[in-house]
């Protein structure tokens, strides 16, 4: 069999296109599900019910849902609930942050239990409140401590956002879809788009070893 | 002035403090000792609302604790306290460890708090370890940083929990001459301890617990040289070999 990689320098700029759309969602979907993450994180240690139960029934709805149907969810029923339609893009992200921050909170949970409890004591003993004491000592010190399972999470965002396919939303691997739809070049086109996944997320689990290896404070 | 007025705490089933009373007042030195889980560390913490209690009452300059209107943010300003684990914060500096209460919740100056911080940092005896991090002191230095960082917020009253119990056997002078430095400049102080040297020259009073209450209680002389209860008798033989 014979390759024609031209398929990929001829329709350089609408792979890339592709591209950016998906780094856009994957660091919206971060940068938003990281927030929310914290908040239901901190949420399901809370010692108020009407937090706790909430925040867990979030975590535990979340968490047992494939991706795929949630992401049909805002698409489908949100246009239904407000009223007007909201697009591919908006729907896309809305979706990925509220799946993804029920995955951070529970990483944001685990490394908010894993700082001593005497750091709280200390801080409130110096007249912090709750906020103050999780702000400047808590969630920094966790953060620290969850770096390598959040940036693992990220790599795994990043390679989520190739499902909001389904709706049609142009991103990387529709993009493909669409020059492959024309040119009937699928070999080339899905192998190009699996290494350009390949370099970005082994790039990032990179990072991710070197500061599993200095973790610890200078 | 701290009153204790019969504080009962329960965790579960178990009695953690069994209808203690005991006031400390403005200037004194109150050493709390007793065998471990004999309620020492849960009383002191009870003193500035970390650990709640069910029955009784403590107030603190009048305060009660037990008042739902009560400040606890605020109370707590007045009352510095030290860890028997230090608990510094590692992400931070030794010189922002102890500027970030009074620029956080006082809402001093950079400049005003830093150098109070190093006011402080000269009166425990390490100027030059400002801009290291926790980890890299000694734990006689960082349990120094831990009183300057308490002291920072400008108390009326000092709690020690066990200040001395994590640190290495040729740590506890440093921290203890902090300590008596402290106690003679006129600090009201609640301290956890088992340094008994440290007592006979501070202590106002010396209170011995067992089982979540006051076994006993007496100024040096009383409580070194005639101890009544049997529990206390053995309890200062294990201790004073």
């Amino acid at each position: 069999m014979n390759f024609e990689w031209q398929v990929i320098s001829n329709n350089f700029f609408f792979l890339m296109g592709g591209l950016v759309t998906t780094f856009e969602l994957a660091l919206i979907a971060i940068a938003g599900g990281l927030t929310l993450g914290i908040l239901v994180g901190m949420g399901r240690l809370s010692k108020f019910k009407f937090i706790y139960y909430p925040a867990t029934l979030f975590v535990n709805l979340m968490r047992t849902q494939p991706l795929i149907l949630v992401i049909f969810w805002f698409y489908f029923l949100v246009p239904l609930i407000i009223g007007r339609p909201i697009g591919g893009f908006t729907s896309a992200v809305i979706a990925f942050t509220i799946f993804e921050a029920s995955y951070f909170a529970e990483i944001i949970r685990a490394g908010i239990q894993s700082i001593s409890k005497g750091q709280m004591e200390a801080a409130y003993s110096s007249g912090f409140t709750y906020w103050q004491a999780m702000r400047y000592f808590i969630i920094p010190q966790a953060l620290k401590n969850m770096m390598p399972s959040l940036i693992t999470q990220a790599v795994v965002v990043f390679q989520d956002t190739s499902l909001a396919y389904v709706i049609g939303l142009r991103e990387f691997l529709r993009s493909a879809n669409i020059v492959d739809a024309r040119e009937m070049r699928s070999v080339e086109l899905y192998l190009f788009v699996g290494l350009v996944y390949f370099i970005v997320c082994f790039s990032m689990s990179r990072i991710c070893k070197k500061l599993e290896l200095k973790k610890g404070y200078a | 002035m701290i009153e204790i007025i019969n504080v009962s705490k329960w965790f579960g089933e178990l009695k953690v403090l069994d209808n203690v009373k005991e006031t400390i007042n403005k200037g004194q030195v109150v050493v709390i000792c007793g065998p471990s889980g004999s309620g020492k560390s849960t009383l002191l913490k009870s003193l500035n609302g970390l650990e709640p209690f069910q029955e009784g009452d403590i107030r603190v300059d009048g305060i009660s604790l037990n008042d739902p209107k009560t400040n606890f943010i605020k109370l707590r300003q007045k009352m510095g306290m030290v860890f028997q684990r230090f608990e510094l914060y590692p992400h931070m500096k030794v010189i922002e460890n102890i500027t970030i209460a009074p620029t956080k919740v006082l809402n001093q100056s950079k400049s005003q708090a830093g150098k109070k911080a190093m006011e402080l940092l000269e009166r425990v005896g390490i100027p030059e370890q400002a801009d290291k991090y926790p980890g890299n002191l000694s734990g006689g230095q960082q349990q120094r940083v831990a009183i300057a960082r308490a002291l920072a917020m400008e108390p009326d009253i000092m709690l020690f929990d066990e200040p001395t119990s994590a640190l290495d056997p040729e740590m506890i002078k440093e921290v203890l001459d902090v300590m008596v430095d402290l106690a003679q400049s006129g600090m009201t102080m609640a301290v956890v301890t088992h340094e008994m040297g440290f007592a006979k020259e501070v202590a106002d009073e010396i209170i011995f617990m067992d089982e979540g209450r006051i076994i006993e209680r007496g100024t040096d002389k009383s409580f070194f040289e005639n101890p009544e209860s049997e529990r206390l008798k053995e309890f200062l033989r294990k201790i004073l070999i």
